[in-house]
């Protein structure tokens, strides 16, 4: 088996087996977090493809989150569309606002991207918290057009208590959100194997010929900076119709870097990385539950402890027991050649 | 008038703080290429050991504001020794000082939150009082922010122009390779180098808790403010980072008179992206040949 076809059948246990959760695992709460989890993961999967493939140390990820979610919301509430409308409108939205994001970043070397998409995040932040103007009138009290402080609410759902009934509606997001997750894998694994990780391989081993031969760091880095926007959008939209509030919180820093130490200890760039990572985290967060002064404190430490002795993360560390293995077995002197 | 003045002494007063931690930021990038994101931990950091220092130790404030410094750099100096040290010249090690720093400065921050609670205190080394120019009113603790900032910025000036460690720290900034083929003890000037940073972060912590109030997140707008300092300099660019912190401290009191304050972050940033469309290397960056 190649390492395609080998990724795409572990995909496809892992499906069933997500599939097959809900039915098994006792409790609403469970599920809830499960699908908190699929969303995250969906967002990383595709912070992953922006900086561990293409290489684009930008922190704009939750910026386009929320960009994606505010659309989604505000399209049910000022539009009036069904939310499920509203969803790809707000992808595309995060689309239109993560270009904007790249063609003011993008030709920037490595650090000044980070600043500068940290400060984007921070001045769309600033600039809702602080929106006092009223928009619409709701009764006697004035709505702000971003929600302001209070956040967005009362956009409408995804109807899944009307389909399914009060008893089976968390299945409803859960499954959705597990489709986004798929759907986001899918296409960042199409990236990876496809020739846009070919181009970005090129470009990492031997920049000058690429470039001689025409492979354009600035194209490629925008095209997988606005396409991994739609998925992260989606997951933002899909966020704001299972909460049924969306709110400048996800604009705070420690989402954001709960997602970077998820992305980290996964393993920058590795396929599977994102999903491990996300598992471990919230694994990680869940068993802080009891102490929540130490959950930011934990994710600091786990970052710096990665990026020191695991800067390939756990996929990386495990990958290389697994090589060492295959070695000792190996002649003495043989190679074994392996795609991540 | 009344407003120019006003303009001027609230620019002025936001330049000086912004200069330190400006400055701090690109004495490190300079010297080891490396981003330091623990910069705003490090303002609380100095913000709450001035306050246990004279609060709870009962220092007068000149000995208060020592033991500050001298606490930041000694936090500087184990970051570098614990964390950056085992970092320099792996592979991607530009990125993942970035990353371990941010790491770093969640720990401090979450460390001082559990010390000291997440409600904001008052800095008891404010100075209250002050005086008139004309109609406009201005606080003697501005005043001496300006003047204690300046005083710093001449004193950093003379150690990196006189002093065998400024030499060292300016040649390593130059050519690193050259510089410890010269004999300069590389590691120890960085470490120095964070010491330096690490102290006059803590300074303008004090500064900054004076005027707003002591919260573990105080540090966070401050320091991405001096990233776009930076920025608008040209990383590494420490007299530029200098002046670059008064124009935009007088520009973001200008935009919060004249359009509100809740548009002055938001028209730094513009700012800051026109110019890098104009120069990618900053204001005053050197304009360098990279290879590939």
């Amino acid at each position: 088996m190649s390492a395609a076809q080998r990724n795409v059948v572990a995909g496809l246990v892992l499906l069933a087996i997500a599939i097959a959760l809900p039915f098994v695992l006792p409790g609403r709460y469970v599920i809830g977090q499960l699908t908190l989890f699929f969303i995250w993961a969906t967002v990383v999967t595709q912070w992953n493809l922006v900086f561990g493939v293409a290489g684009i140390f930008s922190l704009a990820q939750m910026a386009i989150f929320a960009f994606g979610g505010y659309a989604t919301a505000m399209v049910g509430l000022y539009g009036g569309w069904n939310l499920w409308l509203a969803l790809p409108v707000g992808a595309l939205a995060a689309v239109v606002f993560s270009l904007v994001v790249g063609l003011a970043c993008l030709r920037l070397k490595g650090p000044y991207v980070a600043l500068l998409t940290l400060a984007i995040a921070q001045g769309m932040y600033l600039l809702i918290i602080t929106d006092t103007a009223c928009f619409t009138m709701e009764g006697v009290t004035c709505r702000n057009f971003t929600g302001g402080t209070r956040g967005l609410a009362k956009y409408g759902d995804f109807g899944f208590r009307e389909w399914l009934g009060y008893s089976y509606m968390a299945f409803g997001d859960y499954y959705l959100a597990l489709g986004v997750l798929v759907l986001a894998t899918a296409f960042s694994m199409f990236l990876m194997f496809g020739p846009i990780g070919a181009a970005f391989q090129a470009l990492r081993d031997s920049p000058e010929y690429a470039m001689a031969r025409g492979v354009s760091r600035f194209k490629f880095q925008m095209l997988v900076f606005a396409s991994s926007a739609f998925f992260t959008g989606l997951a933002g939209g899909v966020f704001a119709g299972y909460y049924k509030v969306m709110g400048a919180n996800t604009l705070y820093l420690s989402p954001l870097l709960f997602l970077l130490a998820m992305m980290v200890v996964g393993g920058l760039g590795r396929t599977w990385g994102p999903l491990v990572g996300a598992a471990a985290l919230m694994l990680a967060d869940e068993a802080l539950k009891d102490f929540p002064e130490y959950r930011f404190m934990g994710v600091g430490a786990a970052l710096v402890l990665f990026v020191m002795l695991w800067p390939r993360g756990i996929v990386g560390a495990v990958e290389a027991i697994g090589q060492r293995l295959q070695k000792r077995r190996s002649e003495p002197g043989g190679t074994s050649i392996r795609q991540h | 008038m009344d407003t120019t003045t006003q303009i001027i002494i609230s620019g002025l007063t936001l330049g000086a703080m912004y200069a330190i931690s400006t400055v701090s930021l690109s004495l490190i990038w300079g010297a080891l290429n490396v981003l330091n994101m623990a910069q705003g931990a490090l303002l609380t950091l100095g913000g709450y050991a001035a306050y246990t220092a004279s609060a709870a130790l009962g220092l007068n404030a000149p000995l208060a504001i020592l033991a500050t410094v001298v606490a930041g750099g000694l936090f500087g100096i184990a970051m570098y020794a614990l964390v950056v040290r085992h970092m320099l010249d792996r592979e991607g090690f530009e990125v993942n000082v970035i990353i371990a720093t941010i790491g770093i400065g969640m720990v401090l921050e979450a460390g001082l939150q559990k010390l000291y609670g997440a409600y904001p205190i008052r800095q008891p080394l404010t100075v209250e009082g002050g005086f008139f120019i004309g109609n406009v009113y201005v606080p003697f603790n501005s005043v001496i922010i300006v003047l204690t900032s300046a005083a710093l910025m001449l004193a950093l000036a003379a150690v990196l122009a006189r002093t065998r460690m400024g030499r060292a720290i300016r040649a390593i900034s130059q050519n690193r390779d050259a510089a410890r083929l010269m004999g300069v003890p590389v590691e120890l000037v960085y470490a120095q180098v964070f010491a330096l940073a690490g102290g006059l972060s803590a300074a303008s912590g004090i500064m900054l808790s004076t005027i707003t109030t002591l919260a573990p997140t105080m540090g966070y707008d401050p320091m991405l403010k001096a990233f776009i300092i930076c920025v608008v300099a040209g990383l590494g660019n420490v007299m530029g980072a200098l002046y670059a912190a008064f124009l935009l401290g007088l520009f973001e009191s200008t935009v919060q008179f004249a359009l509100g304050v809740r548009f002055a972050f938001i028209s730094m940033l513009l700012l800051v992206i026109i110019v890098l469309i104009w120069r990618p290397h900053g204001l005053f960056g050197r304009t360098r040949v990279t290879k590939l």
